[in-house]
């Protein structure tokens, strides 16, 4: 997600190729050539500049209306059945897709395992998505900053957090009993406070104070790698 | 020059315009495939052929047809059918220069439009959305969506956005 903007000036953006199985977009108004996932100009007049991101959650519909009730929703396109045909079974599709890219050797990861990308202070950390699934809050430290990555309710919405409030780090989990009946609920272990999963604090002592969230990336491994070549892969130390 | 010799290098002057015409626009579908590694190089390539195109294939047209006239009289009428012929790859080129065959593919949405979030019955509650929020505007775009488009514009909360996937 970007701003479509350098300069002030607004930029349209359209499919125009495709770099190593990650898309390019072009803008009308000069041309230049930008890769998706880095939203970088690679060609072109603006070459070398860089899109802002716009922070973004990768959620499910059912927990995104939960929380904004009053939001709006992109309706599908009317006049033309081919999206509908291709979405009905893209992600399996997607799946069976060849990798162009070589891995590395010693990747453990296959190249289209989905991993949740984090990049903070030039550091880059990939989360597979079966320790996450397996261990939430998953605690751990990117980029010298202490974080939370974390599954909602529905076993599907991952997000990421920064665990320091007030210049200490805390310790989260999630109550057992939260899951299934009542809301969903962290706790922080040193104020027993009651946290939902937008990362604010709703009882307790620490109510009303707003987590700092961590951009999160869902990716395939092989695309992460390559655009972040030095990251590093959080792995589940299973006993 | 003899007359003969002077054919002859017409004629070899529109073959060559006509490949030409041609490798402008093939070279970058070529090296732009879905499913083959690019290199910078192949790429820097196909960026400078792509942002020529539009102009370079009707000059090379407009090339090969003054040579189709040149060449027109005094020729047999096979030849003149292997004249007319030539000249469908630039005619091709020319109107290909102007195409983008990804969004023959991916069908870009014309306009966006949005149905507030109580309404929606399109959207299953297990399917995945990019969320964002900008100012109280609070916008769902679903990943089945933005799978097949890969590109959705629109303004959140005053801020200029593109949504992709």
């Amino acid at each position: 997600m970007w701003e479509a903007a350098t300069d002030g000036r607004r930029l349209k953006f359209h499919l125009t190729g495709i770099n190593n199985q990650n898309f390019i977009m072009a803008d009308e108004e000069t041309g230049t050539w930008w890769q998706q996932v880095s939203g970088e100009a690679i060609h072109g007049p603006l070459k070398g500049r860089r899109l802002n991101g716009v922070f973004h959650d990768e959620l499910t519909f059912a927990t995104w209306r939960r929380e904004r009730p009053q939001g709006r929703v992109l309706r599908p396109s009317e006049d033309n059945d081919a999206w509908r045909k291709f979405s009905e079974r893209w992600e399996e599709q997607t799946a069976k897709l060849p990798v162009v890219t070589q891995a590395a050797a010693q990747d453990k990861l296959a190249p289209r395992a989905v991993v949740l990308g984090v990049n903070l202070n030039g550091a880059a950390k990939a989360y597979p998505l079966e320790p996450v699934e397996r261990q939430s809050p998953l605690v751990d430290k990117v980029g010298g900053v202490p974080l939370l990555v974390v599954l909602g309710e529905d076993k599907k919405s991952v997000r990421a957090f920064e665990t320091t409030v007030d210049g200490r780090a805390l310790e989260f989990y999630v109550k057992a009993d939260a899951v299934g009946g009542g809301a969903w609920r962290m706790f922080d272990g040193e104020t027993q406070s009651e946290w939902d999963f937008t990362g604010r604090a709703v009882a307790g002592a620490l109510a009303g104070r707003q987590l700092k969230k961590i951009p999160l990336l869902k990716d395939y491994w092989f695309d992460w790698k390559l655009y972040n070549p030095q990251t590093l892969v959080y792995a589940f130390n299973a006993p | 020059m003899n007359t003969k010799t002077k054919r002859r290098l017409l004629w070899l002057a529109l073959l060559a315009v006509v490949v030409a015409a041609f490798a402008w626009v093939f070279v970058p579908v070529w090296t732009i495939q879905p499913f083959k590694a690019q290199t910078p190089g192949g790429l820097n390539l196909s960026y400078t052929l792509r942002s020529w195109s539009t102009v370079a294939t009707p000059v090379a047209l407009a090339l090969a047809a003054l040579l189709v006239v040149v060449l027109w009289r005094g020729t047999r009428w096979w030849m003149k059918v292997a004249l007319v012929l030539l000249l469908v790859p630039p005619v091709a080129a020319t109107w290909f220069s102007r195409q983008n065959h990804f969004e023959w593919m991916f069908k870009p949405l014309a306009q966006s439009a949005y149905v507030a979030a109580d309404k929606v019955d399109f959207v299953g509650d297990e399917e995945m959305v990019l969320a964002v929020e900008v100012n109280g505007d609070a916008v769902a775009y679903p990943v089945r969506q933005l799978a097949y488009h890969h590109v959705v514009e629109d303004t959140v909360g005053g801020l200029p956005v593109v949504s992709t996937y």
